[in-house]
């Protein structure tokens, strides 16, 4: 989904944090930074703001994982096997320029894929990138220390090279995702540089090589990354003469910075006063809604604790909640109104069932109906009680976070209308995810799962093998603790097929029974915003996977 | 003099060893600095982390090998950047430490000028204006007055004047390409450091007046009066000095809580200082910057108490003497 506004813009500061534009204008559907056929400039140097900052660049190493670390600096200097293009209203994958052309892909009997690199593809020390690139970046993953995620490369049984430009890798265990094996957030290292080397101490603080159109040449902590073309880049070069992205980490001075063109470009959280601004209108600038985000954030149920221990319970209450009315409340000014129906991403386009809890609305008789055939009866002041324990929850999510708030807000009321009674319990970021929900020390709480890539990933998330314990140190990510074991061959199976297809029908199969289990609650897909000044010119592609800014190779100021 | 500073000096390890076992063990038992590798699939990970840490040992232990080792100079790695935090903190203690002289300076100047101003003309309109200012200034939240500031004293102009750019920068301390001391730096600074200094100058201003009046009711400024020395010299020579005593220590005192205290002022103008680190560390379960920021801190609290100190015998001969 895209909108462009401009219009004429007031912004007011209203209390705390608040930032409120009111604005009137015409909806305007020319946006400088859409007119792909537009000239771009040569020259000119580009600021962005960047709202957070990532903690290193060792995009493999476990502290490489930040989504803003891989949109400024990895999607831009690091070669991948594949891009992820729109095609209609579904995310593809498609063969990078590293490639000569599709991947071939055998699986019987062994699943075997085969990569042809371009003769062109050099690194920016003019070195050809080679087979022997991809065989040290699955040997660093797959074998290295503190990895950030092995899934996928811990299928592979070899890498081979029969020739330098022609890469065979078999794998061990078929792995349905393979294609972000080698053109996911990793991409591929260049083993002559890094080779017996330490590749954290190398790369934690950035780079001076690249394998893409851009080369790292500042990264001050805190304050900004800076990139500068690599003239050797075998593809489209830069026509600018830099990028700068500036770590802006407060929204309201983010808007301000924008506003008084100290940054050109910001990618903000879809906040409350983000959404009022944008609906408002922001003069001067392409807005770029995408709601076929990469995120599904949803009321996640602790399976294993009451009162949500109980099938019943869990169905009832997903028939408590209109969960429309709050997804408007949340983005209706960005025209997002409809709750999500599956825990896949909205990027997945129709992989799966996406329809598969669109069956649970709000239907209060529905509650009475579960909720009494599970032996409860209504107390005196309207909340569900049985065996002297009452339909209570404590309700989580991150602290200060005011569009989760007031969601919280929202479900709240709406719960207890229904005969739940919730309670805020809200705690830091770092408590939140690094103990309580692997702990399991939760009853409910609101976040957003993640793709990096446009594989979904669900038997982490859903097989019962992965649900965290005393016995294997609360690993896994099951933190909800689904346990619905004829799930778990759907979930692996569409982790393991690489028949697109069988994948998509195993997860619709595991889907309705998700879905049956009512095991969580989907609720919204938390869209991605992107306000681009209108003096840049290019193709803007808010890409979900990739991010705001891979292609700014393409990208010029007016 | 010299006796008195080593004096205090020594007084001053015992508190600091107190005050940096009490941060280390609150530290320890609140977080978990293996938090962050429970959503890895490898269980052996948080087990090797721990024992790498010390974590199995006892809490002295732990607090006796990592005293040894600040003292030392090692003072770990970021368990988020992998950056040495010997490295970290100093980064963030300069550009912490530009916002803490410019806007101690500014709000002290101008807080001495109107508190003697505001004494001298008591009960006079403009004393009325002054105190109303400052009352709205202490009660003025930074958060908001920060935006407030950006907002009207940066954007807006931009718009009203046709300007091509801010007059006045809030991104950090330099412009991209910028660096040292200049125009542009200027620039960058007058907006945090007016944020800054709006809560000092107003509590400030009020501590001064007071003192001034307590001072000019004093036997020796009437006696001064009475032998015909001019009113200008009574004030200057005698008058302000002494006024200054009080001040000096609350200047002191509040001078070096800004040291881990500029959090919102440093994040909403994107200047990397030590609050910002502090609460990135504290978000983040940063175990190992979180202890040696508590413990650097610390140290300069003690050594702006010992300042004050200073300050005060140089302003009182009385107690120099003692």
């Amino acid at each position: 989904m895209r909108r462009q506004r401009r219009g004429v813009k007031l912004l007011a500061l209203v209390l705390g944090l608040s930032l409120v534009a009111a604005a009137c204008g015409d909806d305007d559907d020319e946006g400088a930074a859409d007119e792909t056929e537009e000239a771009v400039p040569q020259g000119g140097d580009l600021v962005l703001g960047a709202e957070q900052e990532p903690e290193c660049a060792d995009w493999m190493g476990s502290c490489g994982g930040s989504s803003w670390g891989f949109w400024t600096m990895g999607a831009n200097t690091m070669p991948r096997a594949f891009d992820i293009v729109q095609e209609g209203d579904q995310w593809v994958y498609t063969p990078s320029p590293l490639l000569e052309g599709e991947p071939e892909l055998v699986t019987e009997p062994e699943m075997v894929t085969t990569y042809h690199i371009s003769e062109d593809a050099v690194w920016s020390d003019e070195t050809p990138i080679t087979c022997a690139d991809f065989v040290y970046t699955w040997d660093q993953v797959a074998n290295g220390e503190e990895i950030y995620d092995r899934t996928g490369f811990r299928n592979i049984g070899s890498v081979d090279c029969p020739d330098s430009k022609t890469v065979v890798v078999t794998y061990a265990e078929p792995y349905a995702g393979w294609k972000s094996n080698f053109g996911g957030q990793y991409g591929i290292f260049p083993a002559h540089i890094l080779e017996g080397q330490d590749r954290n101490a190398a790369m934690a603080d950035g780079y001076d090589w690249s394998g893409g159109p851009w080369l790292i040449d500042e990264w001050t902590r805190g304050e900004q990354i800076v990139l500068v073309p690599n003239e050797n880049y075998w593809g489209t070069v830069p026509s600018l003469d830099s990028v700068t992205f500036r770590f802006i980490t407060d929204s309201a001075a983010e808007f301000e910075a924008f506003s008084g063109g100290e940054v050109l470009g910001i990618f903000p959280q879809p906040q409350l006063e983000t959404v009022d601004a944008v609906s408002s209108g922001i003069d001067g600038a392409t807005v770029d809604v995408q709601a076929q985000s990469p995120s599904i954030e949803a009321l996640w149920l602790n399976n294993a604790a009451p009162p949500f221990d109980s099938r019943a319970v869990r169905q009832a209450f997903a028939y408590a909640l209109d969960r429309d009315a709050i997804v408007e409340r949340l983005f209706g000014g960005l025209d997002v109104t409809e709750a999500m129906q599956s825990f896949n991403a909205p990027l997945l386009g129709d992989f799966g069932d996406p329809e598969a809890f669109a069956g649970y609305v709000q239907d209060l008789d529905m509650v009475d109906q579960l909720m009494e055939g599970d032996g409860w009866t209504k107390g005196a002041d309207g909340i569900w009680e049985k065996d002297g324990q009452r339909a209570s929850a404590s309700f989580k999510t991150t602290a200060g976070n005011a569009r989760r708030e007031l969601t919280q807000d929202i479900v709240i009321e709406q719960a207890a209308e229904a005969g739940f009674e919730l309670s805020v319990d809200n705690e830091e970021a770092g408590d939140l995810f690094g103990t309580q929900l692997p702990e399991g020390s939760f009853q409910m709480a609101l976040y957003a799962q993640v793709l990096t890539s446009l594989d979904p990933s669900v038997c982490a998330l859903f097989c019962s093998e992965n649900i965290p314990s005393e016995a294997n140190q609360f690993a896994g990510q099951n933190w909800t603790r689904t346990n619905i074991p004829e799930a778990d061959p759907s979930l692996a199976e569409t982790d393991s097929n690489p028949v697109e297809d069988e994948r998509s029908d195993a997860m619709a199969d595991a889907d309705a029974l998700l879905a049956e289990d009512a095991t969580s609650i989907p609720l919204d897909p938390l869209p991605n915003i992107l306000i681009l000044s209108d003096q840049v010119v290019g193709e803007v592609i808010n890409n979900p996977v990739l991010g705001p800014f891979f292609n700014m190779e393409g990208w010029g100021l007016s | 003099m010299g006796t008195l500073i080593l004096r205090r000096l020594l007084y001053s390890i015992p508190v600091l060893l107190v005050a940096s076992f009490l941060m280390f063990w609150m530290v320890r038992t609140t977080f978990d600095p293996t938090a962050r590798l429970r959503v890895s699939r490898d269980p052996t990970v948080i087990e090797e982390e721990r024992e790498r840490l010390g974590l199995n040992d006892s809490i002295f232990t732990q607090y006796r090998v990592w005293l040894g080792d600040f003292i030392r100079g090692d003072w770990g790695e970021s368990s988020r950047t992998g950056q040495p935090v010997s490295e970290v903190i100093p980064q963030a203690f300069g550009n912490t430490i530009q916002l803490i002289v410019w806007g101690v300076l500014v709000s002290a100047l101008i807080a001495i000028g109107i508190g003697v101003y505001s004494a001298l003309k008591q009960y006079s309109a403009g004393d009325y204006v002054f105190t109303g200012l400052t009352y709205v200034g202490i009660s003025m939240p930074p958060f908001w007055f920060a935006l407030i500031a950006i907002h009207f004293l940066a954007v807006a102009p931009q718009d009203w004047f046709d300007l091509s750019s801010p007059p006045l920068k809030f991104v950090g301390l330099h412009s991209v390409g910028s660096s040292g001391f200049n125009w542009d730096y200027l620039q960058h600074l007058i907006l945090p450091v007016l944020t800054l200094s709006v809560q000092l100058m107003a509590s400030w201003t009020r501590y001064q007046r007071s003192s001034t009046l307590d001072v000019l009711s004093s036997d020796y400024i009437r006696t001064a009066r009475a032998k015909g020395v001019p009113r200008g010299r009574v004030i200057v020579r005698h008058a302000m000095r002494n006024s200054l005593i009080p001040l000096v220590t609350v200047i002191a005192v509040d001078a070096s809580l800004l040291f881990g205290g500029l959090i919102i002022t440093e994040t909403i103008f994107s200047i990397p200082g030590m609050g910002r680190l502090f609460f990135q560390s504290l978000l983040q379960g940063d175990v190992v910057v979180l202890e040696a920021w508590m413990l650097v801190v610390a140290i300069f609290i003690l050594l702006f108490n010992l300042l004050a100190d200073l300050m005060y015998g140089f302003l009182d001969p009385r107690i120099r003497v003692q």
